[in-house]
């Protein structure tokens, strides 16, 4: 099955560390390009294929080693001031790391890397050979073989160790006659080939996250799950965090002992204040110890954003480069940290927000010298932490939102009436544009305009019990803000009951609770509704979308807000709020409810998913004021 | 091959963690099982004049300081001076041997290699200082 029997943990070790360093690299090339004759930056991008080349070496990874190592041979001449950086050497440079990272691609899913493309290796060659005057589509006129030819006349040495030492003559053989007929051949469009195996095209499908498994044709295990799977079970633990943990279960042993023991006193019939005070003391002493183990363990899992962030600024740089935007990516926050699970999971909806921002937030340069302001653009990807939350920002400063033209928009794709646009705010039409099907250009273009992403962005960010808001001011730019929660383990929520049954809902969503008087519960259009300071606020009582007949008349409202609306919760009884630590019921998950936590008495409690307890109700989402009636109180 | 191979002490300095990962497992195979790390020259420089290290098998590419460098200032160092130096790299280019043994390595293995590769590396190096 794999191609790396026995090498799997070294497999992983390699793909996590290499994958880091190839970010690196990634980001001084984007820094490159402003400060071409940077040594340092040279040096480092240098260092960075020779330590993926010697680590791919022991995995065998031949066609990885032959990128690399022509890389490298490209930034050694780049560092010895042989040559200089010129845009052509940066696409042929851009278009090998791209490679590269395809080529982790394929290692993730245990296989070994297929060879380069004949023309980026031979456009690499070129390079080296210093021949890479203007286009590549020039090398279609030399002779085919001079820049293998070139290569090994400078270097004879190393060609001859190099097979001897990688026992992979053949595969070094096969590349040069490949490339060397790649050169040879006609090249239909001049253009496309001094691009150098990167047209924007490609470029754009790996800046969006395409992977060599979505090619038609691919013949590989498709299945981003099970790649994905490869990477997920391990981590890097600061051992000082690993530590904690020892030191604090170790505690937790001792503190165990001395309850044990008080326990022996206890059944013998001790029962002096002395022996109970004792008691009392080291139950403390157990709660302060496991909640700071609850902490230690969890900041185990919690790793810095910036990991993340580093792969955005060459894909922001790549797609602005193939739509003619000069914009620059800039980073904060990137030590914030963040449970590693979301750090996958919004790995994709923060590419389509960047994605998003710089082909329809930045305007085109000449839009931009009309109004007035620099071509340079600006996209900020920011993360903070603000309390238990963690709030990642996405800001263009762009032509920004017209809420005019988005209820418009919506209006002719049919998913919205014209009568709810007539009563839509400016944040309500903003948050259009997560409607599935809703894309506001016309003509669909290659980077972002297929209508699916926006609305994919925020069923992501809630999954991650998330919510995702959009602030934009005409002409300035759009913010899009998204708020996360610290962790997916621990939930804060808020205990109600309907009778003597407790039930869950996240704190979160919670605003406020407030007395229901059944005579202030008025329908409207059919819908039990409750005026709240003004604001006519829908009424659900819990017990109907639970589909349980109503026992008596609710007496409580809490006030929950979701993305999209407000609405209230009419409840018996409330309990307090409690840390719920989320026990899934992934197997056999009843529609309504997202998990179970146990209580400090040792009851099971259902944890509500009110979003889908609302989506049941249909289209109407309007419960009838005579649902709060007991079916007695309707008769009479 | 000395009597003992737990008793020799390495120190393995590379700057990329899963190399200094296999070469630890390499010579944990060949049974050299007391091994520390050190993540570049300076580093290991700072553990070898603490440590009682009694062999070294360094990276040539590093951060900071490389490992040509950490090799001369090994053979400047007259605590360590003897200590058996084994350069790693992913080069096999002439003029790097040669640098390599002009600094005074004791031996030299090209990326990538087996265990069987540097136990022979290791061997003639024992047999030289007598170890």
């Amino acid at each position: 099955m794999s191609d790396f029997q026995g090498m799997e943990d070294l497999l992983q070790d390699f793909l996590v560390e290499a994958t880091d360093l190839l970010s690196g690299v990634d980001n001084k090339l984007v820094d490159l390009e402003k400060n071409p004759a940077d040594r340092g930056l040279l040096n480092d991008i240098f260092r960075g294929f020779h330590t993926i080349k010697g680590g791919a070496g022991f995995l065998n990874a031949t066609e990885l080693v032959t990128l690399c190592h022509l890389t490298e041979n490209l930034f050694d001449k780049l560092r010895n001031g042989e040559m200089e950086v010129n845009n052509e050497a940066m696409d042929v440079i851009l278009a090998a790391t791209g490679t590269v990272r395809d080529m982790f691609g394929y290692l993730e899913r245990g296989a070994q890397p297929a060879p380069a493309p004949a023309d980026l290796l031979a456009s690499l060659r070129a390079a080296i050979a210093g021949e890479l005057r203007g286009a590549v589509s020039a090398q279609a006129a030399t002779p085919a073989l001079a820049p293998s030819a070139a290569a090994s006349a400078s270097e004879p040495d190393w060609q001859q160790l190099f097979q001897a030492v990688t026992a992979a003559p053949a595969a070094l053989a096969t590349a040069a006659v490949q490339a060397a007929s790649a050169v040879a051949a006609p090249v239909p469009d001049p253009a496309a080939q001094a691009n150098a195996g990167a047209p924007s095209e490609q470029i754009v499908q790996r800046a969006i996250g395409r992977r060599a498994s979505d090619k038609p044709g691919y013949q590989g295990p498709v299945g981003r799950r099970d790649s994905e799977r490869t990477r997920d079970n391990t981590i890097r633990v600061d051992t000082a965090r690993l530590d904690q943990v020892l030191n604090l279960s170790g505690e937790i042993g001792l503190t165990k002992n001395r309850l044990n023991s008080l326990r022996s006193d206890i059944l013998n019939g001790r029962s002096d204040t002395d022996t109970l005070h004792a008691l009392d003391q080291a139950v403390s002493q157990l709660d302060l110890l496991v909640s700071d183990l609850q902490n230690a363990v969890m900041k185990t899992r919690m790793q810095p954003i910036g990991r993340l962030f580093q792969k955005y600024p060459r894909i922001a740089r790549d797609l602005a480069r193939g739509l003619g935007k000069d914009v620059e990516l800039v980073l904060a926050g990137e030590e914030t940290e963040i449970d590693k699970t979301m750090i996958e999971d919004l790995s994709d909806p923060i590419i389509h927000l960047i994605r998003n921002a710089v082909d329809h937030g930045i305007e085109s340069p000449a839009d931009r010298r009309a109004a007035g302001k620099s071509e340079k653009c600006e996209v900020r990807l920011e993360a903070r932490q603000e309390g238990d939350h963690i709030i990642l920002i996405v800001a263009d400063d762009g032509r920004g939102m017209n809420p005019e033209k988005l209820r418009a928009k919506a209006i002719e794709k049919g998913l919205i009436t014209d009568d709810e646009a007539n009563t839509m705010d400016e944040r309500q039409s903003f948050n259009l544009v997560f409607l599935p099907g809703f894309s506001t250009k016309d003509v669909a273009s290659d980077v972002s305009g297929r209508g699916v992403g926006m609305d994919v962005v925020k069923t992501n960010i809630q999954k991650l019990n998330g919510s995702i808001d959009i602030r934009s001011s005409a002409g300035k730019g759009t913010t899009f803000v998204i708020s996360l929660p610290l962790t997916l383990a621990i939930l804060p929520v808020l205990l109600v009951q309907l009778g003597e049954q407790p039930f869950a809902v996240p704190l979160s969503m919670v605003r406020e609770i407030l007395p229901v008087e059944i005579a202030a519960v008025q329908e409207v259009g059919g819908r039990a509704t409750m005026v709240v300071r003004g604001e006519v606020m829908p009424m659900y009582p819990l017990s109907y979308l639970l589909g349980w007949s109503s026992e008596g008349i609710p007496e409580y409202g809490v006030l929950m807000q979701t993305a999209e609306s407000a609405f209230i919760l009419a409840i018996d009884g409330f309990m307090g709020r409690e840390d719920a630590v989320i026990k899934s019921l992934d197997d056999f998950r009843p529609k309504g409810v997202a998990g179970v936590t146990t209580l400090s008495n040792g009851q099971i409690v259902l944890i509500l998913d009110i979003k889908e307890l609302l989506a049941a109700l249909g289209d109407s989402r309007g419960v009838p004021r005579s649902a709060f009636m007991p079916p007695a109180d309707i008769a009479a | 091959m000395p009597a003992d191979p737990s008793k020799i002490k390495f120190l393995v300095v590379d700057d990329f963690s899963t190399m200094r990962r296999i070469v630890r497992n390499l010579l944990k195979e060949l049974g050299f099982t007391n091994v520390d790390e050190a993540e570049d020259g300076a580093v290991a420089l700072q553990k070898l004049k603490a440590g009682s290290f009694d062999f070294v098998v360094t990276d040539w590419n590093m951060p900071n300081m490389d490992g040509l460098t950490l090799l001369q200032s090994v053979r400047a160092d007259p605590a360590l001076k003897q200590l058996p130096v084994l350069m790693i790299t992913a080069e096999a280019k002439k003029e790097n041997i040669i640098s390599a043994a002009q600094a005074g390595a004791s031996g030299y293995i090209v990326k990538p290699f087996t265990a069987a590769t540097l136990n022979e590396k290791l061997t003639k190096i024992f047999e030289k200082v007598g170890l």
